[in-house]
């Protein structure tokens, strides 16, 4: 047995350490997630102006920060009581803000955090097993996804085309953001009671250039097919078995084409999904296509079959349909992602957030256990002594709680929103493979439902822009401080990585006596609960072979690609997850969870 | 004469063009835009180590929007460096039975612990430094050591250290007041709040030039000029007083004697005295709780996001978010600032000199301001 320890596992938002024990066959046996750092959020915003709480949450995380001002807000109009005024055109650009934003981070993730990956020398050398086709589209690999600052035995290589231009795109959303929401990271403009801007018709326009421009970027290096062609075939199929058939006839159709040119160029067909889907998928590449060879990242990441890993989405976007306001405690009811548990046996349940609690017996933090985030009592572990890392299943190792919904861990991010919205691709594929032995939760799909959702959210957004903005319509009501007094709110939402969830407190001077956020790698990172299961990314490494392509070229521990695949297709983010942690001052009033149904 | 505006870099070899940049003063310089700084990136070679310690990755995600330079131009074309970045890298921490595994082309402890060693780079560092509990820094840490190691033995080998933000400058977020500061007790690498004694760099006895880029999030052009100016030799590390406030930032970017409200895209509503007092309006927010007034920086000229806007603009008070001791001196950041104590490095003179045909009242209100905010802003430099 070796010990094979990530730490830090770069690439993602924070310091996240990765413990595994590797058996003789290089499969990984045990894992341990630590969150590494401790900040004190939560303590930080008592005694808080309750308004200021949407621009401070922000600062959780500089990566989805609109997310938590999105969530923060929700809780604000609650606690206010204005929720049900909020005026329907102050609802769009919130959703254009949080819609704009899921685009920029999805891509982020995929083209600079994630794809590096697949450019490690170890794929050279599998590829290199296949002759001329594996060393061009290595070529064509590196072409593509290199990240900055990369050398290869001692030779630079230049950043990737699709990363580069990723960069720029990503770079212009932020830009498109800004339109109306002042700068980012960390927007300005959702507040209490609205967005503090109301877009003019020559924002609407520019929104609607930046758009276009991001469409471009989707058409001539993310897919192959124009992106309309390929909605219109997949998350519009008649059936999920239609939304797989398009894909694999499409590739056939490709591969035919360049098996015997070994092209494998944006210019001959190949978008960077298309890539991946063919070569990094063994049931499609290798077993549906016949391709001599492929990445097996659909080995990488899934669960086992006994595993009892849910799905959970709190919902995102306000059904603007409905007009001016909408209803915080039945968040995700309506508009087209919605809320849902769902269990590992892919059944839908109504999602009612009194089934959330947060363990802390692996977790650095002292007092009552297994308590809905409202009641949490939790102080911080203060002896440096017992604070160590490297620990156990039987002791404390990380500065993340252990969220669990009715108990059972869950898996939250793309994968699970697609799942509660039945998007057919994605159905479609976790049918395919549970039929064929697979996991349904895999680095694989949790990457096709990245870049899915990615573009579903694009055609939304065109909606929001050009058909539902309306520049003369209102975009904030006002709120006066008092009406803070003595209450409590709610905000749910979906940050890109997973369900969001903050819950405010405030007391007779209207100000903040408790806030508490889950937030979504808490849940996918989290460690043990008290009852030794461990958390959806521990699950995942489990069983995971640790180095490339199932160890095809022997084990190499120095090098397990299997740890990083499995842990940045959840696209952690750490600091969101140690945001950390409440002591709930008791005031003798109101010592209830939301009755909600 | 040679004068930043004639000046074509781009036509000079490399002796001619430190010689031009040489004759126009660090100001100057710092103060031209976008291509010309292009062409002073592309003439050296710096290495940059860029650390994380407790923070959001705000700051790298606003370095990731930068333009002319971008982040991809300024490292494939312009010699520039990054060693290491935990965000962008393609290495990560590996351990095999307790041992750093492989070289450092696959591990970045390794090639952290090799630049370090090798020396003559610039250290960024984003996120303040976890000093709790009791001083032993494992509230961060990472590859198998609390960041404050980590730190340390960065900044003792580096040439200079740019602080990056709020949480490295003056702690941030991590250091606003709640029950636990003291126990988390988070530094800034030079300052905590704005106390200079309690700086990590002092905590560990090391001395190194440093600068300060506040904001929360930094701007990409803060950071990236800032870095320019450094590798051109314009910024002397000996004689960093003559162009950085007390609080460590450049005056360029962050004035002692002009704030956000002079260039503010709202201003001529304040100088009619027109208020917005509901939030999606048109007019001067100040009574929605702007703390541009009090808020040392061009954001109102250079404005964010590749220029297209900023917070006044977009109808958000300022929240002075690059002054220290934020979130705690802009807070709360939707009431009239009269109603709270503001904080330090302010100077109302300019802000109370408003041209003829202003409101009467905005000056009244604004000379008794000043007189509230100075009396606070001693006792918080008490502190």
């Amino acid at each position: 047995m070796t010990r094979v320890v990530v730490d830090p596992l770069t690439r993602i938002e924070g310091h996240l350490r990765l413990s595994t024990e590797v058996n003789e066959n290089g499969v990984i046996t045990d894992a341990q997630s630590s969150g590494m750092l401790f900040r004190g959020f939560e303590r930080i915003l008592v005694n808080r102006d309750p308004r200021d709480a949407a621009r401070i949450t922000q600062r959780v995380c500089g990566v989805c920060p609109t997310s938590h001002a999105m969530a923060s807000g929700n809780a604000l109009d609650d606690l206010f009581g204005i929720a049900d005024q909020i005026p329907k055109d102050a609802l769009v650009a919130r959703n254009i803000i949080q819609g704009l934003n899921m685009i920029a981070s999805h891509a982020t993730h995929i083209y600079v955090l994630w794809l590096p990956d697949i450019v490690n020398p170890a794929y050279r050398d599998v590829l290199a097993t296949i002759g001329e086709t594996g060393n061009a589209l290595w070529k064509e690999l590196l072409y593509r996804f290199a990240p900055i600052s990369y050398r290869i035995d001692g030779v630079s290589i230049p950043p990737g085309k699709a990363y580069v231009n990723a960069i720029k795109e990503k770079k212009r959303l932020q830009e498109a953001i800004a339109i109306i929401a002042g700068k980012m990271p960390h927007q300005m403009s959702s507040i209490l009671g609205g967005v503090t801007y109301r877009p003019n018709v020559a924002d609407i326009g520019k929104l609607a250039s930046y758009y276009y421009e991001v469409m471009d970027f989707v058409d001539s290096s993310t897919l192959g097919v124009d992106h309309g062609t390929w909605l219109h075939n997949t998350f519009q199929a008649s059936s999920p078995q239609n939304a797989v058939k398009f894909v694999v006839e499409h590739l056939q159709e490709l591969v035919d084409k360049s098996l015997l040119s070994n092209d494998f160029s944006h210019s001959a067909g190949w978008g960077d999904v298309e890539l991946l889907a063919a070569f990094g998928c063994e049931l499609i590449g290798e077993t549906l296509l016949g391709l001599p060879a492929s990445l097996k990242l659909d080995r990488t990441g899934g669960y086992d079959s006994n595993s009892s890993v849910g799905f959970l989405t709190y919902g995102v976007y306000y059904d603007v349909e409905n007009g001016d306001g909408y209803d915080p405690l039945e968040f995700g009811k309506t508009g087209f992602q919605k809320a849902a548990f769902i269990t590992n046996s892919l059944e839908h349940q109504k999602f009612d957030h009194r089934n959330v609690t947060e363990e802390i017996s692996h977790s650095f933090y002292t007092g009552e256990d297994n308590l809905h985030p409202f009641d949490g009592v939790t102080e911080p572990v203060i002896d440096a002594d017992e604070i160590n890392y490297s620990g156990n299943d039987q002791s404390k190792y990380s500065w993340m709680k252990a969220p669990r919904y009715k108990g059972v861990p869950c898996e939250v991010g793309p994968l699970a929103r697609m799942i509660a919205m039945e998007e057919p691709l994605t159905m479609g594929l976790i049918k395919s493979f549970t039929d064929n032995g697979y996991s349904a939760a895999n680095t694989f799909t949790r990457m096709v439902a990245r870049v899915q959702e990615m573009l579903i959210i694009s055609e939304q957004l065109r909606k929001w822009i050009t058909s539902d903005l309306d520049p003369n319509g209102r975009f904030s009501v006002p709120a006066d401080l008092n009406m803070a007094k003595d209450s409590q709110g709610i905000g749910l939402w979906e940050a890109p990585r997973g369900a969001l969830g903050h819950w405010v407190k405030t007391g007779s001077d209207s100000k903040i006596t408790n806030y508490q956020m889950v937030v979504p790698t808490t849940w996918n990172s989290s460690p043990r609960d008290k009852n030794g299961i461990p958390g959806p990314i521990e699950q995942a490494l489990i069983g995971t072979k640790v180095s490339a392509v199932e160890n095809l070229l022997g084990i190499d521990n120095s090098n397990p690609t299997g740890i990083y695949h499995a842990a940045r297709s959840y696209d952690p983010c750490i600091a969101c997850a140690v945001h950390t942690i409440d002591l709930t001052k008791e005031n003798g009033r109101n010592k209830r969870v939301f009755d909600i149904v | 004469m040679t004068t930043i505006e004639n000046t074509d870099f781009f036509s000079m070899d490399r002796r001619t063009f430190l010689k031009v940049v040489g004759a126009i003063g660090a100001s100057a310089f710092l103060g031209v835009h976008h291509t010309d700084i292009t062409k002073a990136l592309e003439i050296s070679k710096t290495k940059i180590i860029w650390i994380h310690g407790a923070e959001c990755t705000g700051c790298s995600e606003s370095l990731l929007d930068a333009g002319n330079p971008d982040i991809v131009q300024a490292i494939q074309k312009l010699n520039v460096d990054v060693v290491y970045h935990e965000t962008l890298l393609a290495q990560q921490g590996i351990f095999v039975d307790g041992k750093p595994a492989g070289t450092s082309e696959l591990n970045s402890e390794i090639l952290l612990d090799e630049a370090i060693e090798e020396g003559d780079y610039i250290l960024v560092v984003e996120g303040a430094v976890a000093n709790g509990p009791n001083g032993t820094g494992k509230y961060c840490m990472y590859g198998e050591r609390t960041f404050k190691e980590i730190f340390k033995k960065a900044a003792s080998n580096a040439t200079f250290i740019m602080a990056v933000g709020m949480c490295a400058t003056y702690g941030g977020i991590n250091a606003a007041d709640s029950e636990i500061v003291d126990m988390t007790d988070f530094r800034g690498v030079a300052f905590q709040r704005v106390d200079p004694s309690k700086g990590m760099l002092t905590e560990l006895g090391i001395e190194k030039p440093v600068i300060n880029i506040a904001g929360c999030p930094a701007h990409p052009d803060w950071i990236l000029l800032t870095l320019a100016a450094v590798i051109l030799g314009k910024i002397q590390l000996n004689d960093l007083d003559s162009i950085l406030d007390k609080y460590k930032r450049p005056l360029v970017f962050f004035p002692e004697d002009i704030t956000l409200h002079e260039n503010c895209p709202r201003r001529g509503y304040y100088d009619k005295g027109i208020f917005d007092t509901e939030f999606s309006g048109d007019a001067c927010l100040w009574k929605l709780g702007c703390k541009g007034p009090y808020t040392h920086s061009d954001c109102a000229l250079r404005r964010w996001n590749g220029s297209v806007n900023m917070c006044t603009q977009a109808g958000s008070p300022c929240i002075s978010c690059c002054e220290p001791g934020f979130f705690d001196n802009g807070a709360p950041f939707y009431q009239e600032a009269e109603d709270k104590a503001i904080f330090s490095g302010l100077n109302m003179d300019n802000a109370a000199k408003i041209g003829i045909g202003a409101a009467a009242v905005g000056v009244a209100a604004h000379a008794a301001r000043r007189i509230l905010f100075d009396n606070n802003n001693e006792k918080e430099e008490e502190k």
